[in-house]
This record gives structure tokens, sequence and C-alpha cells, in this order.
């Protein structure tokens, strides 16, 4: 049974990218362009996993990842946040506001698929290298 | 005009004559003319007349002009006869011998004695009565005449009441010291002084000036005398019976100007009723007090102006500072707002520039694993350069972003306790393929070292593969060794390398930014020249330091310290 991911980005190339990469990696990815349609997107289909980027239009990546937490069918659902290098307070902030771990940007495409997996499978806050 | 015409008839005669005895005639005639025109105006009669300073019978003012009863009844005799008096001042006993040796015509104020009478011619009418009056020191009780006794009583010299004193004392067994004096004055301020006990004056005389000398009159009082004027033995008789024409005349009426004399001379004193002194006081307290005054309102006027001119430059400078105020709280904002600018530039730039590289980073390594598809040999080649650039254009951009920060002061260290080991091993499987590659050995030494750090993981990691990278970049045969240990405690990392070495100029600049061992168009080695800056900068903002030693063709060291207990609060930013 393949593995849901919800991802959750605005940048269509960046979407693409990472689409490709965990398609190729065997999950089934679901997209959508903003935090509301992402919340409603996960409700309709129960997701295993939800990728998401800090930066979105309209409700930012950390309201959405609250309002997740408080959605209780989806409270339980690991939440990775793609995050940005030069934004210091980003990680702590990402993880402060209920993710389970982050990705930074640009993400390495050769560890991207593993890192996904290794976060489906644990808990860990840290990003495994 | 008469005789100017006079003259010139005469002196057409004399010409016309032209004799000599006639001129001489002529002229004696012309100075006897002349002489007339001076003599005529002469009065019949010049009378010397002697006076003394005996207010007020007879005496002379502060400018010398001879005052007094005597001297004013005269001067009105005078006048009616036509006489020209000639007043010679002098003291009284003198003006009586000059009387007797005839170089006076008249004395006034003498008293009649039978003995003087003898001596001098007297007219027959008194000018003024007088008599002798006792003063003593205010509060000197003495009332008769046995008072006297054991006293010294002063009075004028040759005078009727020296002389009238020395018999009493005799007459009546009484002691009296007579102390003479050369005026009336005199006489007053010997008592006034101590030098006499009491003081014999006319009546007159002493009623009028005793109060100045601080005297009152006494009830002792004698021999009453009449005062005449007086001329020598035999001589002046008709002045003498004129003058008492006059005195009869005047005496007879109460309104006439001897009357007069009288009132103004024995009633002037009053006027003056007030001390001088104590006019002079008054005038100098009111001056005192119209200077106080005015200098109290000058200087007042000046507090005045001063306040004001402190005032305005008070408020001057309350102005300016508030145009200070407003200038600076301007520019803080502006300062404020650029540093938002700056922080929003970064932020945005940071984001801005990254989106590109994700794909061109992440499609280049999906390429080249040939997921979409196989890959010729020049196909891989050309897709590793691109990847390569990206990679590289992603260092440079985070390089120039972590330059910006710690420019701006914005640079944050994130310190945690890590353990070291995973790190170390991390950042040897980074860089073990570059080393493989050039054929480099790569090797590890261990000694006693503390399990955990506290450090910012990214940042040291960071550091720690920038010396590395070095190591290897800058290597081309041999070994690379990284070894650390505690010491002291402190975390020790030594990366040492048999690379081609740093030459001693460029030792001191080697952690400047932009520095590269080798600058210019054709650079064998990339590199942004940025690294070493931020290392070092990163290791100072956790506590620790970088050192260097090199010799070039035989490799470098690089010495990383680290605390391992860093400070209660550890740099966050630069402002360490």
């Amino acid at each position: 049974m393949r593995k849901r991911v919800l991802l959750i980005e605005d940048n269509p190339e960046n979407f693409f990218l990472m689409q490709y990469l965990l398609e190729k990696g065997g999950f089934q990815v679901m997209g959508a362009d903003n935090g509301w349609l992402g919340i409603e997107m996960a409700l309709f289909n129960i997701p295993d996993i939800i990728l998401l980027d800090i930066q979105l239009p309209g409700m930012d990546g950390y309201s959405v990842m609250r309002r997740l937490r408080s959605t209780p069918e989806l409270a339980k659902i690991p939440i990775v946040a793609v995050t940005s290098y030069a934004m210091a307070g980003n990680r702590e902030l990402a993880l402060q506001n209920g993710a389970n771990g982050y990705i930074e940007k640009p993400i390495d495409p050769d560890a991207f698929t593993g890192q996904i997996e290794a976060f489906l499978n644990s808990s860990n806050t840290e990003v495994p290298k | 005009m008469r005789k100017g015409s006079k003259r010139c008839f005469f002196m057409d005669y004399i010409r016309s004559r032209g004799e000599e005895i006639d001129r001489i005639l002529l002229y004696a005639f012309l100075i006897f003319t002349f002489a007339l025109f001076i003599i005529v105006p002469f009065h019949a009669k010049t009378l010397k007349v002697g006076i003394a300073q005996n207010k007020p019978k007879v005496y002379w003012d502060e400018q010398g002009n001879p005052s007094g009863i005597f001297v004013d009844i005269l001067d009105y005799i005078a006048e009616q006869e036509d006489w020209e008096i000639e007043y010679q001042k002098a003291a009284w006993d003198e003006n009586l011998q000059l009387l007797e040796s005839n170089q006076l015509d008249l004395v006034a104020d003498v008293a009649f004695t039978t003995d003087r009478d003898k001596i001098y011619e007297f007219h027959q009418i008194p000018v003024l009565f007088s008599w002798t009056q006792i003063f003593a020191r205010k509060g000197f009780q003495i009332s008769r005449l046995d008072d006297l006794n054991g006293l010294r009583v002063a009075a004028l010299k040759n005078s009727v009441q020296a002389s009238l004193l020395q018999e009493m004392g005799k007459g009546l067994h009484l002691d009296i010291t007579v102390v003479t004096a050369t005026s009336f004055d005199e006489v007053l301020a010997l008592v006034r002084d101590n030098k006499a006990d009491a003081a014999a004056t006319n009546y007159h005389f002493g009623k009028l000036n005793a109060r100045r000398y601080n005297l009152e009159e006494t009830d002792i009082l004698f021999e009453p005398s009449s005062l005449h004027f007086a001329a020598p033995k035999g001589r002046h008789i008709d002045i003498l019976k004129t003058i008492d024409k006059h005195l009869a005349d005047q005496k007879r009426r109460p309104d006439t100007q001897y009357y007069r004399i009288l009132k103004k001379h024995t009633s002037e004193e009053h006027e003056h009723g007030i001390p001088i002194w104590l006019i002079w006081g008054s005038l100098a307290l009111i001056s005192v007090t119209i200077l106080l005054l005015v200098t109290v309102i000058i200087f007042r006027h000046q507090v005045h102006k001063r306040t004001a001119e402190l005032k305005r430059a008070n408020q001057d400078m309350e102005k300016r500072i508030e145009e200070r105020t407003e200038e600076l709280s301007l520019a803080m904002h502006k300062a404020q707002v650029a540093d938002m600018l700056k922080s929003a530039f970064l932020a945005t730039m940071s984001h801005e520039l990254r989106t590109p590289l994700n794909s061109v980073i992440g499609f280049t390594g999906i390429l080249l694993r040939q997921m979409p598809g196989p890959l010729n040999d020049e196909q891989k080649k050309m897709l590793s350069i691109v990847q390569n650039s990206a990679r590289h254009l992603l260092s440079l951009i985070n390089d120039v972003l972590d330059i910006s920060k710690i420019e701006a002061g914005e640079l944050e260290l994130h310190m945690k306790e890590i353990e070291l080991v995973p790190i170390i091993e991390d950042v040897f499987a980074l860089i073990n393929p570059q080393a493989e590659e050039k054929g480099l050995e790569l090797n590890l030494r261990v000694s006693d070292h503390p399990r955990f750090i506290i450090v910012d993981e990214r940042r040291f990691e960071q550091v720690l593969i920038n010396l590395m990278g070095n190591a290897v970049k800058f290597t081309f045969q041999g070994k690379i060794t990284l070894s650390y240990y505690a010491e002291n405690n402190f975390l020790i990392l030594r990366i040492e390398d048999t690379g081609i070495g740093i030459p001693n100029e460029m030792l001191s600049k080697l952690f400047q930014p932009f520095m590269q061992v080798d600058m210019g168009i054709d650079r064998k080695f990339e590199g942004t020249g940025l690294g070493l800056f931020i290392s070092r900068k990163i290791i100072e903002m956790m506590g620790g330091s970088i050192e260097v030693q090199s010799e070039p063709a035989k490799g470098s060291c690089f010495t990383i310290k680290l605390p391992l207990s860093p400070q209660e609060t550890p740099c966050e930013n630069e402002s360490c």
C-alpha cells in the first residue's frame, strides 16, 4: 500500500521537483497550493505525512500547522516543514508550531526521499543526514 | 566832548604858536583837568574805621564784607552825609591801639568808660546798650557772682569784661582766673573746650552764639555799658557830632532804619536755627538715598536685562534641543526603517535566490541519476558541471548572506549541547569522497575528549567542513589529519595537511574577507574567499579561536579552540 504524501507548495517548479522525486520514490502525492485547500484535501483524504512550505500565500505555514494540530482527525499526522536557510528562527518556529521536523531548501535531490521515509518511520525532530 | 574839543583847539593853538613854553603850560593844564576828573568823584570825607569780629554788633561775613549793627548804622549815616568809609579789620584791642596812634579815624563798638574818655573821643548818644553776661557749659549751675569763685573765666583781651573780672575778684575776695582770648568766639570756645569754666561776653554776642558752643546763659550779669564809635582824642569832633545827630533822630521813632537794623541783626540767628550739620546731614542723606535708589534701579534693570537674556538664551537652547531631538528621532527612525528594510531584504533575497537554485540543483540531480532516462557520457559530464556550478552558486549565496548578517549584527547562534562524535563522522563522510578523488589520505586521531559540546550545531559543522575542504583543496599529495582532544577545559581540533602551505605575507591577512591565496583572472582555486572570515567569526562568537601555522611546500595546520563550558550568556550576535 503506497504511502500518501500531502504536498502544500505554491511554487510550481518546487512542487514539480518534489512531486517527481516522491513519486519516483514510491509515494502517492496529493497537492495543494495554499493552506486552506491543503487542509480540505487532508480532511477529504487523510494522508500519511504532510509536507508544507513555510512561505505560503494567504495563511502562512505556521498557521496551517496549528490548524492541522487542532483538527482532531489530522492532529496525529507527521508534518515536515520546508524551511529556508537564511531564516534562522524558522526552524525553531516550525517545531514550536507543531512540525515534527524540517527540510531545508534547496533540497538535496539524492537524499530527499530517504528523509521523508525516515520521518514516516519515526517521530524524530532532527533532520537525518 | 568839551574837553576833547578844547584839546583840539589847543593843539591847533599849539601848532599855530609852536612855542615850547606854551606846550608845557598846555600839558600842565591838561593834567590838572584830568586829575580833576579823578578827584572830583572823591567825597569830602573818607573815614578809616576799625572793626572786629563781634557778631552781631560788628563783624565781617565769610566773603569779608563788613556787617553788623555798627556797620549798617555807619553806612546809613555815611550815605546821608556822603562819607566814604573804609573798614579795616583787626582784632578788637589792635583797633584801639591803631586809634591811639591815629592810624584809624574811628573804631566801632567801644564801650564808654571814664578812663577811656581820657584817651579817646566819644559821641554822646550810645549806638547800643550792652552788659556783660556770664555763659557756662550746659548744666554747669552757677547763678551768683560768688559762684565764680575758683573758676577760670574767659574774657576778651583788654576788654572791659576782663578788667572788671580782675577788679571783682580783688574786691569781692573771689579767686577768679581770667583766661584771655582774642575774639568773643574764642572766649566761648575756651569754655566749650574746658580751657575755662565760664565765659564773659557782652550780652548780644553771647545770646546769639552760646548755643553753638553748647553753652547756656547764666543769671550772672554785670556792668551795663553803652557802646559808641570812638575817635582819637581831640579829632573828628564834627564827625561824632554828626553821628549823634543821626542817632538822636533815628531813636525818636520806632520805625526808623536804626530799629530795622537792630531787628535784623538780633533776630538773624534765629532764622538759622537749624544747625548747619543738620542741613548738610539731611542733604547728604537725601543724596545718598537718591544714589542708592538710582543704584538699585540700575541694578534691577541690569538683573531684569540679564534675566531676560538668560531666558532668551534658555529658550534658544530649548528650541535647539527640540530641533536636535527631532533630528535625532528622525535619524533614528530612518535607521530603524533602513534596518527593517535590510532585514526584509535579506529574508526576501535569501528566499528568492534559493528558489531557482532549488530547481537547478534538484533537476540536475534527477537527470544525473538518470531517473527520466539514460544519459550518454557527454550529457553526464555536462550536467555534472551544471550541478557543481549550482552548488558553488549556492555556497556563494550562503556566504554573502552570512557576511551581510555579520555586518548587520544579525548573525544568531543557537547554542545547544550536542554529541561531538556524530558531527565529526558526518563531516568526515562528506569530505572523504573529495579526498579519495585526489588520492589523499584522510586520518582521524582521537584522544581523550568530552562526549558533549555546547555549540551551534549547524555553524560548527559549517566551520569544520570549511577547514577540511580547504585542506583537501590545497593538498595534492600526502594526507590530511583531523585530531581532537580536551585541554584545560577547552576542546582542541587540529586539521593538518601536507599541502602547498601559506606564504608568510598571507598569514596575517588570511582571515580577512575576500582574501584568497591567489587572486586574479587566472585563478586556480575556487572559492569566495569568505570561508575563513566567516569561520573565524563563528568560532569567536562561540567563545573560541582559530589559529594557523604554515610552512610553504610543507603544509598547514589550523587549530580550533572551543570552550567546553561557554559563559552563562554565550555570544548570540556579533556584539561580543
